[in-house]
């Protein structure tokens, strides 16, 4: 096999006058498994170029830097007006909510319970029947033991 | 122009980002912690991102100037590069698995020994495979100049190599 063409690029290479894709061609001659002697001694150089580009860093890089730069994209861009103010759109709608079920129970329920209103009026009414005040009181009751006992120690 | 999206165009670089900040720095630690800074600084430019030539070019010269910043300031701890010191086996190579082989190690050696410039210039030409306008654009000098150092850098390189073949190892 004719290797002319590789030495002749070679000597352009170490002249530094061999393109990007020269070069490429060369890293790519000095891959393949059989070269001839006098060649030999230079594949390590291509070789460790090609390797060389698998030096990477650990995957866990992307989500350390993204964690470092978007916290300020998060604040400064996407929270627009309507989404400040979900948060009580949302309140504001189970409230509604809420309320709205309250009112059916509330109506449902005044509907069943009208004589316990009535007994209830009555009650309410009574407090103009001035027989009330004679009445004995739960609250009242204690202030008239210590006035009953005050009177008699006199 | 395209709108750069820093998930998209900026991130994958890393990679690229990394190698060149080891090649500079030779410590995997110190690499990643400068490509994180290079991310961080070139996110806080991202006003300016519309009126760059290259983003990539832009993120490269950062990571080379924080890299040289950071390894100057280690400089002070490092032992100076004598001939004696040059021979000594070499602690610099850090630990990848490719290179169990010894001849990659070899390689690693002579282009560590390289200057800094010809060393960067070597990497983004010899392994990103980088026009010389774009690493001009990089190391901000000019094509020529480029030129003269990867000449350099590869005739040092090919010395080396005349030389471990006539007289071995």
């Amino acid at each position: 096999m004719d290797y002319k063409y590789i030495e002749q690029l070679l000597e352009r290479y170490w002249n530094c006058e061999t393109s990007v894709e020269e070069e490429q061609i060369l890293r790519s001659f000095f891959h393949q498994k059989e070269i001839p002697a006098h060649l030999l001694r230079y594949k390590s150089l291509f070789v460790y170029q090609d390797a060389e580009k698998e030096v990477k860093l650990g995957d866990d890089f992307d989500r350390r830097i993204l964690a470092e730069i978007e916290r300020p994209v998060v604040k400064a861009k996407r929270l627009t007006l309507h989404s400040r103010f979900m948060p009580l759109f949302k309140a504001a709608a189970v409230m509604a909510l809420l309320f709205t079920i309250g009112g059916v129970v509330k109506h449902s329920m005044g509907s069943g319970k009208a004589d316990v209103v009535y007994v209830y009026d009555q009650f309410e009414d009574r407090t103009n029947d001035p027989q009330v005040a004679y009445e004995a009181d739960s609250v009242k009751a204690p202030m008239k033991v210590t006035v009953k006992s005050q009177i008699e120690e006199k | 122009m395209r709108k750069i999206s820093f998930r998209n165009d900026i991130l994958p670089l890393k990679d690229k980002l990394f190698r060149l900040a080891l090649r500079i720095t030779f410590d995997r630690a110190e690499a990643e912690d400068i490509v994180q800074d290079t991310m961080i600084r070139v996110w806080n430019k991202r006003d300016e991102w519309e009126e760059l030539d290259s983003i990539e070019a832009y993120c490269l010269t950062v990571a080379r100037n924080l890299a040289i910043d950071r390894s100057q300031k280690s400089e002070a701890q490092n032992l100076s590069l004598t001939p004696e010191t040059q021979e000594m086996p070499d602690a610099l190579t850090p630990d990848r698995k490719f290179e169990q082989s010894e001849q990659l190690k070899i390689v690693h050696k002579l282009i560590s020994e390289l200057p800094e410039k010809q060393r960067t210039i070597i990497q983004l030409r010899d392994i990103e495979g980088k026009s010389y306008k774009e690493i001009a654009d990089v190391l901000q000098i000019t094509e020529e100049q480029v030129k003269i150092n990867l000449f350099r850098a590869r005739q040092r390189i090919k010395m080396k190599y005349n030389e471990i073949e006539s007289y071995g190892l």
